[in-house]
């Protein structure tokens, strides 16, 4: 079966700093991979390369089979089966919820507004904000905001779904209603990487566990086996402190 | 005292010249809306070329911006409407005008626009271009909408700087407030025409004033808002875009 995320030996610098030096990932059809490591160890770098958000020094980035920098691959015809959710939100200000969910379907799918309308109330709907589809995301809680990126990337029918620290920045009490979606999500069956902290989502909802520390990764398996019994030094230390 | 106000506001000689300059209005008006168009226009194209991928395109937008930032108005419109003839390009006064106007305000207004579009923080360009966008839907949709509000006041207060400008076109001849004051005073002898030019221009100056500064403290009162929210100005990108403003614009 082809992986839906494969990427082999992945370089990336900023300048003079290298944050990846040779990742390699697979991820197969329904998978929830769920990548940990300290602030700096280069996860989320590695979750932007694989839209492409950021370009690669060396190595192959490969989605559903398809190259993404090969000779003739459009990333922006990949990007549309990469659905992704930041840490930020980065909800666009001056659009309400629905026209958030309905911009790219309309513009880059060209789905009537009709239909454009009825997934993003259906989306909405399926994160529990069918009442908040007129509001703007500055009148909606960081929470509900996440829910509503959620939702957007969702409304492009992505085959996987990347998650960005989503929960880093929200208020305590309101991280459990964006896991919740999440879980929802990967008990559908979607193909999920999740870089998180929490480390009760990546042992109920993760089907494995990733550890990366300086730009590698160090460590990977089950992710209640990992957290229980760490192999790598590194990872042991890591989790001693996160836990 | 009297001779002062008898040379200012010499009742009799408002009254003519008022009506007189009125009646220049039009030709302003039309100079002013198709500078106002065309200089934003060229503006906007300039800041996206400015802000292209391609090197050479922004080191050469770059060359031009500066160039006519640093170039006084009254030189570009003797230039054009004087010396270009010369070169065989003759252009009557009116186009002359908003030539003069488009190309440089241009290089103003993209100024503007470039500090509004770098203020947009970058996870919007992200958010739009993970979901399958192209850099120029990203731009159009997501970039520009939230820029152009920003550059709202800063683009107002241009305006009222371009509108001032106009009277350098007395020069070449445009038919315009100073053009037609200057006329009536050498006819009779008496500097109450330009008070009445005065009086007109700051009839639409002040409004226009006013309300940017009203536009710009609307928007500060708006920030900062709750949390990490949507759109964050950053403090350095607003400062670039506030210094944009008109500084040394002036001929």
């Amino acid at each position: 079966m082809i992986p839906m995320i494969e990427l082999i030996d992945v370089h990336k610098s900023f300048g003079h700093l290298e944050v990846l030096r040779g990742v390699s990932l697979r991820v197969t059809k329904g998978e929830v991979v769920v990548v940990i490591g300290p602030s700096g160890s280069g996860k989320s770098t590695m979750l932007r390369c694989i839209n492409g958000l950021e370009p690669i020094q060396r190595g192959k980035v490969v989605i559903e089979g398809e190259d993404l920098h090969g000779p003739g691959t459009d990333p922006n015809k990949i990007r549309q089966k990469i659905g992704m959710v930041f840490q930020q939100f980065n909800l666009f200000p001056h659009k309400n919820a629905l026209q958030n969910i309905m911009l790219a379907p309309m513009k880059v799918q060209k789905k009537s507004t009709r239909e454009a309308e009825a997934i993003a109330r259906d989306l909405l709907d399926r994160v529990g904000l069918a009442d908040k589809a007129h509001a703007y995301p500055d009148e909606l809680s960081g929470g509900q905001q996440q829910r509503v990126a959620i939702a957007r990337a969702l409304a492009m029918k992505p085959d996987m779904m990347l998650f960005d620290e989503v929960t880093s920045a929200l208020d305590p009490e309101l991280v459990a209603e964006v896991l919740a979606v999440m879980q929802q999500l990967a008990e559908g069956g979607m193909t999920m990487v999740v870089v998180t902290h929490e480390m009760g989502f990546a042992r109920e909802v993760g089907s494995r566990l990733v550890f990366m520390d300086e730009g590698t990764v160090i460590e990977e398996g089950d992710p209640r086996e990992m957290i229980a019994n760490p192999k790598e030094p590194r990872t042991q230390k890591f989790l001693s402190m996160v836990l | 005292m009297s001779d002062l106000i008898n040379a200012f506001f010499n009742g009799e000689i408002f009254k003519d010249s008022l009506w007189l300059l009125v009646k220049t209005l039009p030709t302003v008006f039309e100079v002013l809306v198709l500078g106002l168009v065309f200089s934003y226009l060229w503006g906007l194209i300039l800041a996206l070329m400015r802000l292209s991928r391609f090197r050479v395109l922004r080191y050469l937008t770059g060359a031009y911006i500066d160039f006519f930032r640093g170039l006084p108005l009254l030189l570009l419109f003797i230039f054009i409407y004087y010396g270009l003839p010369l070169a065989g390009l003759t252009l009557n006064a009116l186009t002359s005008g908003v030539l003069g106007l488009t190309l440089c305000y241009g290089a103003y207004s993209a100024e503007i626009f470039r500090a509004g579009i770098q203020a947009i923080p970058r996870g919007q360009t992200e958010a739009a271009r993970s979901l399958g966008m192209t850099s120029g839907q990203a731009m159009r949709y997501v970039i520009l909408p939230q820029a152009v509000k920003l550059v709202i006041p800063p683009l107002t207060n241009e305006f009222i700087a371009m509108i001032k400008d106009t009277s350098l076109m007395s020069v070449i001849a445009v038919p315009e407030l100073l053009f037609r004051a200057k006329e009536k005073m050498g006819v009779v002898a008496n500097p109450t025409p330009l008070t009445v030019a005065a009086l007109i221009y700051v009839v639409f100056t002040i409004p226009l004033i006013r309300l940017a500064a009203r536009l710009e403290s609307k928007r500060r009162k708006r920030r900062p808002p709750t949390k990490p929210a949507a759109a964050e100005i950053s403090p350095e990108a607003e400062q670039d875009l506030l210094n944009t403003d008109i500084a040394g614009q002036l001929p």
